[in-house]
C-alpha cells in the first residue's frame, strides 16, 4: 500500500514547464484559462526541441482548439462534421452513441491551427455524458435543424447548458442546418437571425448535403476564437506587472509622471 | 593658393593666453545663451510637477580647472506665461522676491524639488551651480572666485535670473547666491548651524537681527512677518490604532481567533502626525516672541494644516499568510514524511476490530471526532503531534460541525441558502458575487473553504508545515471514516462534482457520491429479502402500480398477461409509464424502466477518458471503438428497457430513446395509436443499435453490473487525498485562500470605502488575477508573489485608513468633513484644517495631543525631571519640532535717494539645525 503511495507520488510530481508540457502530452486539451504566459510570443516550439521532432507528425500545429457540435438528436450534426472534416456526405450516419471526435488543421495567418471537433449524441439521455465534455472547449456550434420545429425551441435550453458547463469566454456559433430542404422548412431564415441576435452569437444556415457554408462556420468560429484570445491577452497588464509593495492607490496603474522622475 | 591654405593651418593656432577661470566663465555664458535660444525655441526638458506647478529642469556640465560642476536652470512653466502678461503690462521686470510667498503645503505624491531654493525664497526661475565631487567647497577664496564668476558671466549675458552657488557639504544645501537687473542688485546669503547663537532663538532677536542687516540709512517701515509652528506627535497612546489581533492560545483554544483569515498589520502603519500653525503677515510691532513670553499661541493661530508620515514596513498579516501557503508549495515531502513515526504507530493503532461487529451501524455523530482523535494521538505516542487535542479537535469540529448538535458553526443547508440566494436575488446581487463568479474554488464557507482556511491558519500560527500536513492528515481520516461508516460528508453542494470548482472540491463531492450510493445500496440490501420472497411467488404481482392498473373488470385480459409473463419473465424495474404509448407487438403500456445513475466524474478522470478517447484516432475504426466504448450506458437502458417491458422489440425502445428516429404515419395499428417506421440511420444493417439491442439481456438495473463502483471510486479520491504532498496540498488549496482572503478584503474595503474610493478598483483588479489564477491550475512563485504584492498594497492601505479614522473619527460618528479629509491626508498631502482649533479634527488633534503630553510630563516626574514650561504657558502641546519665520520688508538701500528694494529672511529653527536663508538688495544705480 505504501509502495504504491510513494510511486504515485513520485508520479504525482511533474513541475515541468507548463507549454512544454502540453506538446510533450499533445492530446491535452488546450483552452484558454491554461495558455501559458508567453506562450503566443514563441511559436515555433514545435522544430525547435528535438524531442518534438519525433512525434512531429501529429503534433505539427501552432494552436489546437478544441470544439463542440451540439444540438438535438438527428439535425444533422455528423454529417456536418464528416462534410467538414471528410468532405463526403452520406445520407444516414449511425445515430452517434455518447461522443466522438475529427480532427483537421487548418492554417490562419500562417499558423497551423489543429482543430479537434468533438461530435455529440443528442438524446436527451445523453445530456450528462455530453456535458462534461464541454469544459475546455474553446467553440461550439450549435445546431438546429430547419426542418424541424422542436429543435429549435431547443436552442435556448443549449445555450444555458453552455453556459453552467463551459468557461465563460467560449465562443458559440448558431447553425440551421438541411437548408437545402426548402420544401420543407419550418424555421425562416429570419426567426434563426433573430434569435441569434438575441443571444448575441453569428448565425448561419448551412447544408451538409449541399456543402452550403459548412467551411465557413468552422473559419468563423477560427477567427472569432482568434479573435477573443487576442483580446484577452492584450488588455491584462496585471498578468506582466503588478502593484509594488506600499505604493499608493491611485486610479491609474502608475502613470507616465511616475516614469519621468528622472532628477 | 596652396600658399592659403597653409597659411590658415599656420594661424589655427589660438596664442592668446585665457585663463582657467576665462574658460570657466565663458563656458557658463555659453550655456546660459544657449539655454535662453531653447527657451524661445519651447524646447522641452525634463519637466516635473510639483505642487506649485510644472517645472521645467535642464542641466549642463563643465568643469573648472579639473573639479566637476553641473550647472541647473530651474523655471516654473506654470507661472512663465502669467509673469509675461505683467511684463506686458507694466513694461518692467519684476523683481523676482516681489512675492507673498511663505510657506509651501507639503506634498507626499508629488515629487518636490530637489532644491529646497524655490522653497525657500519663493522663486519661480533660477540657475544653480552645483559641484559634483563628494568633498563640498569650503575653502573661502574658492567660494568667492566661483561666486564672482558667475557675477561676471549674468553681467556679460544679461541674464536677469538669479543664481547660486553651491557652497560646504551637499548635504547641508547652502547656497550664495546673485541677481541683477538695470536697478537692483540681489545678494542671497545662507548661514546654516547646528545650533543658533541663544538672541536668535526667538523672534524678537531675529527680527533685531534683521534690521542691523539692512542698516537702512532711514527709519524702516513695519517688517511683514509669517509665522509657522510644527508640531509632531509621534505617540499615540490610546490612539494608535491594533488591529483586533488573538493571541493564539493553546491552553484556551478560541476558535472564533481563527476562522477567518487573519488582517490588519502588526504596527500602526501611522507613524507620525504633523500639525502646522501658521500666521501670515503680521507687522513686526505688534508682536512679542520672547524666551519669555510668546504670542504665538497654536491654538490661536489662523491657519492650521496636517499631514501623516505612513510607514510601509508593517507586516501585513493577510499577505502574509498567503504567502506562507505559497512557499510551502515548494515543499514536495509528503504528508507522512513530515509527520513520521507519529502517523505511524497510529496506524497500528486502530481500534478494536471488534468493534466493528459491536457498534451500531449507524454511531452517533458525536462518536465520530472521538474515534478520529483517538486514532491520530496515540495512547503510546512516540512523538508529540504538533497539534495538541486543544487545538485539533475544535477545528475537526469546526470542519464538520454535524458531529455536535450545539456546533456554533454549522454549515448553511442547502435549502435555507437557496431562500438566501433567492432573497438576495431581489436585491441588486452583491459586487462580490458576481466578480468572483468566475472563481474556480469553491462555495464560500463550504467544506474545502474552511479546511483552506484552517490549513492558512496552521501553516502560519499554528506551527507551521508539521501542524498543517497533521490537520490534512486528520481530515484525510475523517473521510475515510465517513466512507467507511457512510456517513455523508457535511459542506459540500450536493449532486455531482461540479467541473467549475476546484478539484479538491470536485473529489469531495465525488466522494459524497459515493457514500450516498453506498446507503442507497445497504438500504436497498436490508429489504431486498423481502421483494425477493415476493419475486418467487408467481402469483402475486410485485409492482402494485401494475396491480392498480389491472382493473377487475377485464380478468381475461390480466390472465392472458399472467400466461404470457412466465415465472422467468416478469417485468421488472419499472418507473412510470411513458405517455399512452403501448408495446407495438403485445400492445402492454410502455414503461420507462428505472435505470443506472450517470457516473459522475472529476475532471482529472474526464482528462484521462478524453485522453483514452483521443489515442483511438480519428478514423473509422476509432470511431467504433469510441462507440464501443461509449455504449456501456446505452446497453444498460436496453437492458433495464427489456425487463419492464417483456415483449418489447427495438422499435418500442426507440420511441423512448430517441423519439426523433421514429418516424409516425397517419395511421392507427390494432391498439391504436399512430403506425410508424425507424428512420433510415437506424436502419443501417448491422449498426450499433440493432448489434446492441439484440445483445442486450433484460436485466433491471439493480441487478446489472454497475456502471459506477463505488468502492472503487471512493478508494480513489481515499487515496487521492491521502498521497498529496504538502506541495499539492498548498497548490490546491491556494485559490481557495486567495478566493477566501478577497471575500476579507471586501469586508474591510467597504468599512473604508468613504475614504479610500480606489480600494474597489484595487480589488477588482485582484480579482481578476485570482480568477486566472485560479483556473490555471499549478501556481507558480512568481505568479502568486505579484498577486500578494498586490494584496499586500491594499491591505497596507485599508490599514492606513483605519488608523486614521480611529484617530481622527473614534466615535465613528457621521461628521461629514472627515471622510473627505482623510481620503486627502491618505493621499500625502498636507491639508489644511478648516475652522482650526475649534473644528472637530481639530479637537480631536488637540486630545491626542495632550494625551501625548501628559504621558511625556508623566515620564519626565518619574524620573524627577521638571516640567519644562513652554513660554506659551499651555500643556496641550509640546515644544514646536520646528520654527520658521519669514520676515520681508522694503528698505531704501545703501543710500537715502536709493529707490526701495526687497529684504527677506527666512529663519528655520529646530533642534537640530539653525538656517538663516537672507535676501538683502541694494539699488546699483542711485549710490
Amino acid at each position: 500500500m505504501s509502495n504504491e503511495k510513494r510511486k504515485d507520488q513520485e508520479r504525482g510530481i511533474e513541475e515541468s514547464d507548463y507549454a512544454f508540457q502540453l506538446r510533450n502530452r499533445g492530446s491535452r486539451l488546450l483552452s484558454w484559462a491554461e495558455i501559458p504566459l508567453g506562450y503566443f510570443t514563441h511559436d515555433n516550439m514545435a522544430g525547435t526541441d528535438p524531442k518534438w521532432q519525433k512525434d512531429a507528425a501529429d503534433q505539427n500545429f501552432d494552436y489546437m482548439f478544441k470544439l463542440l457540435i451540439i444540438g438535438n438528436s438527428s439535425v444533422g450534426k455528423t454529417s456536418f462534421l464528416f462534410r467538414y472534416a471528410d468532405d463526403s456526405f452520406t445520407s444516414a450516419f449511425v445515430s452517434t452513441v455518447g461522443i466522438d471526435f475529427k480532427v483537421k488543421t487548418v492554417f490562419r495567418h500562417d499558423k497551423r491551427v489543429k482543430l479537434q471537433i468533438w461530435d455529440t449524441a443528442g438524446q436527451e439521455r445523453y445530456r450528462t455524458i455530453t456535458t462534461a465534455y464541454y469544459r475546455g472547449a474553446m467553440g461550439f456550434i450549435l445546431m438546429y435543424d430547419i426542418t424541424n420545429e422542436e429543435s429549435f425551441n431547443s436552442v435556448q435550453d443549449w445555450v444555458t447548458q453552455i453556459k453552467t458547463y463551459s468557461w465563460d469566454n467560449a465562443q458559440v456559433i448558431l447553425v440551421g442546418n438541411k437548408c437545402d430542404m426548402e420544401d420543407e422548412r419550418v424555421i425562416s431564415f429570419e426567426r434563426g437571425k433573430q434569435l441569434a441576435e438575441q443571444l448575441g452569437v453569428e448565425f448561419f444556415e448551412t447544408s451538409a448535403k449541399e456543402n452550403i457554408n459548412v467551411k465557413a462556420v468552422f473559419e468563423r468560429l477560427v477567427d472569432i476564437i482568434c479573435d477573443k484570445m487576442s483580446d484577452s491577452l492584450d488588455s491584462d497588464p496585471t498578468l506582466v506587472s503588478g502593484g509594488a509593495k506600499g505604493t499608493r492607490l491611485t486610479d491609474a496603474p502608475q502613470g507616465p509622471q511616475a516614469a519621468n522622475c528622472n532628477c | 593658393m596652396n600658399e592659403e591654405i597653409d597659411e590658415s593651418d599656420f594661424y589655427h593656432q589660438d596664442f592668446t593666453t585665457a585663463s582657467e577661470w576665462e574658460v570657466f566663465i565663458a563656458r557658463l555664458e555659453e550655456i546660459v545663451h544657449q539655454w535662453k535660444v531653447d527657451d524661445l525655441k519651447e524646447e522641452d526638458a525634463t519637466n516635473l510637477i510639483i505642487k506649485q506647478g510644472l517645472w521645467n529642469i535642464k542641466q549642463e556640465k563643465l568643469q573648472f580647472v579639473d573639479v566637476e560642476f553641473t550647472l541647473f536652470y530651474y523655471k516654473n512653466t506654470s507661472v512663465q506665461h502669467k509673469s509675461v502678461e505683467d511684463d506686458d503690462d507694466t513694461k518692467k521686470c519684476k523683481h523676482p522676491l516681489e512675492n507673498l510667498h511663505d510657506f509651501v503645503m507639503y506634498s507626499e505624491s508629488h515629487n518636490n524639488l530637489e532644491c529646497p531654493l524655490a522653497e525657500w525664497y519663493g522663486l519661480n526661475e533660477f540657475i544653480t551651480l552645483n559641484f559634483s565631487s563628494p568633498n563640498g567647497i569650503h575653502v573661502e577664496s574658492q567660494i568667492k572666485l566661483l561666486l564672482s564668476s558667475t557675477q561676471l558671466a549674468i553681467n556679460n549675458t544679461n541674464c536677469t535670473i538669479p543664481i547660486f552657488v553651491q557652497i560646504r557639504d551637499k548635504w547641508q544645501n547652502c547656497y550664495l547666491g546673485v541677481y541683477e537687473d538695470e536697478q537692483i542688485r540681489t545678494n542671497f546669503e545662507m548661514i546654516h548651524l547646528r545650533k543658533g547663537p541663544q538672541h536668535c532663538q526667538y523672534l524678537t532677536g531675529l527680527v533685531d537681527l534683521f534690521k542691523t542687516k539692512i542698516m537702512s540709512p532711514v527709519s524702516l517701515p513695519p517688517i511683514t512677518v509669517s509665522v509657522q509652528l510644527t508640531f509632531h506627535l509621534i505617540e499615540f497612546g490610546i490612539s494608535t490604532w491594533k488591529q483586533d489581533l488573538h493571541d493564539i492560545d493553546r491552553e484556551n483554544f478560541d476558535l472564533e481567533s481563527i476562522c477567518a483569515l487573519p488582517f490588519g498589520v502588526t504596527h500602526d502603519p501611522v507613524t507620525n502626525l504633523i500639525l502646522k500653525t501658521t500666521w501670515s503677515h503680521l507687522p513686526d510691532h505688534l508682536i512679542v516672541d520672547s524666551e519669555n513670553y510668546s504670542d504665538f499661541d497654536p491654538m490661536q493661530a489662523p491657519k492650521w494644516s496636517c499631514y501623516v508620515v505612513m510607514t510601509d514596513q508593517s507586516l501585513c498579516l493577510l499577505s502574509e499568510s498567503l504567502s506562507d501557503v505559497l512557499n510551502t508549495v515548494n515543499n514536495n515531502s509528503s504528508v507522512y514524511d513530515i509527520l513520521g513515526d507519529f502517523v505511524s504507530s497510529a496506524d497500528h493503532n486502530l481500534d478494536n476490530p471488534l468493534d466493528l461487529l459491536t457498534e451500531p451501524k449507524l454511531p452517533t455523530f458525536s462518536t465520530v471526532l472521538k474515534r478520529a482523535a483517538r486514532n491520530s494521538l496515540p495512547k503510546s505516542s512516540k512523538g508529540v503531534a504538533p497539534l495538541s487535542e486543544e487545538v485539533l479537535v475544535p477545528i475537526l469540529y469546526f470542519l464538520f460541525p454535524d458531529a455536535d448538535d450545539e456546533n456554533a458553526f454549522p454549515y448553511s443547508s442547502n435549502k435555507e441558502k437557496d431562500n438566501g440566494d433567492n432573497m438576495s436575488s431581489s436585491h441588486t446581487p452583491s459586487m462580490m458575487e458576481t466578480e468572483c463568479k468566475g472563481f474556480k474554488t469553491c462555495k464560500e464557507n463550504s467544506l474545502p473553504w474552511r479546511i483552506a482556511i484552517m490549513f492558512v491558519q496552521t501553516l502560519g500560527m499554528l506551527g507551521g508545515p508539521k501542524a498543517a500536513a497533521h490537520l490534512w492528515f486528520e481530515f484525510v481520516q475523517e473521510m475515510r471514516f465517513r466512507w467507511e461508516k457512510s456517513i455523508p460528508i457535511p459542506g459540500l453542494p450536493s449532486g455531482y462534482p461540479d467541473p467549475r470548482t476546484c478539484l479538491l472540491n470536485q473529489k469531495l463531492q465525488m466522494l459524497n457520491c459515493c457514500i450516498e450510493r453506498k446507503r442507497a445500496r445497504e438500504s436497498r440490501e436490508t429489504s431486498t429479502p423481502n421483494v425477493e420472497n415476493q419475486t418467487v411467488d408467481p402469483n402475486s404481482s410485485t409492482d402494485d402500480e401494475e396491480f392498480y392498473d389491472c382493473s377487475p373488470d377485464k380478468p381475461d385480459e390480466e390472465d392472458k398477461k399472467r400466461a404470457r409473463h412466465s415465472l422467468w419473465n416478469q417485468p421488472v424495474g419499472r418507473l412510470g409509464k411513458f405517455e399512452n404509448l403501448k408495446l407495438i407487438k403485445t400492445g402492454d403500456p410502455l414503461y420507462i424502466p428505472i435505470t443506472q445513475d450517470c457516473v459522475p466524474k472529476t475532471e482529472d478522470q474526464l482528462e484521462e477518458d478524453t485522453d483514452v478517447l483521443l489515442q483511438l484516432g480519428s478514423d473509422a475504426q476509432g470511431s467504433e471503438l469510441r462507440a464501443k466504448m461509449m455504449s456501456a450506458s446505452l446497453l444498460s437502458d436496453m437492458e433495464s428497457f427489456k425487463a419492464a417491458n417483456p415483449g418489447s422489440i427495438l422499435e418500442d425502445f426507440i420511441r423512448w430513446y430517441s423519439p426523433r428516429d421514429w418516424i409516425e404515419e397517419s395511421e392507427l395499428d390494432e391498439w391504436g395509436q399512430k403506425k410508424g417506421y425507424l428512420s433510415s440511420r437506424m436502419l443501417i444493417s448491422d449498426n450499433a443499435w440493432i448489434q446492441m439491442w439484440e445483445s442486450a439481456k433484460p436485466v433491471p438495473a439493480n441487478r446489472q453490473k454497475r456502471l459506477f463502483d463505488d468502492t472503487r471510486e471512493a478508494e480513489k479520491v481515499l487515496h487521492f487525498l491521502d498521497s498529496r504532498t504538502l506541495s499539492q496540498i498548498s497548490d490546491m488549496l491556494f485559490s481557495i485562500g486567495s478566493h477566501a482572503a478577497i471575500c476579507r478584503l471586501y469586508e474591510e474595503c467597504e468599512q473604508v470605502s468613504s475614504v479610500l474610493p480606489t480600494a474597489f478598483k484595487s480589488l477588482q483588479r485582484i480579482i481578476k488575477y485570482v480568477e486566472k489564477i485560479s483556473r490555471n491550475g499549478k501556481i507558480c512563485d512568481r505568479i502568486g508573489g505579484n498577486l500578494i504584492q498586490q494584496i499586500a498594497a491594499l491591505e497596507l492601505c485599508i490599514s492606513q485608513a483605519h488608523s486614521l479614522l480611529y484617530k481622527l473619527n473614534p466615535s465613528r460618528g457621521c461628521e461629514q468633513n472627515i471622510d473627505p479629509f482623510v481620503e486627502k491626508l491618505m493621499n500625502g498631502d498636507e491639508i489644511e484644517i478648516e475652522g482650526t482649533s475649534k473644528s472637530y479634527i481639530g479637537g480631536r488633534l488637540i486630545t491626542m495631543f495632550s494625551e501625548a503630553q501628559k504621558l511625556a510630563n508623566m515620564i519626565m516626574t518619574e524620573h524627577g525631571g521638571l516640567v519644562d514650561h513652554h513660554p506659551t504657558g499651555n500643556i496641550t502641546f509640546p515644544h514646536p519640532h520646528q520654527r520658521e519665520f519669514v520676515m520681508r520688508v522694503s528698505a531704501v538701500r545703501p543710500a537715502t535717494y536709493s529707490i526701495k528694494s526687497p529684504q527677506f529672511l527666512r529663519t528655520i529653527l529646530s533642534k537640530n539645525e539653525f538656517r538663516l536663508v537672507g535676501a538683502f538688495s541694494e539699488d546699483v544705480v542711485f549710490f
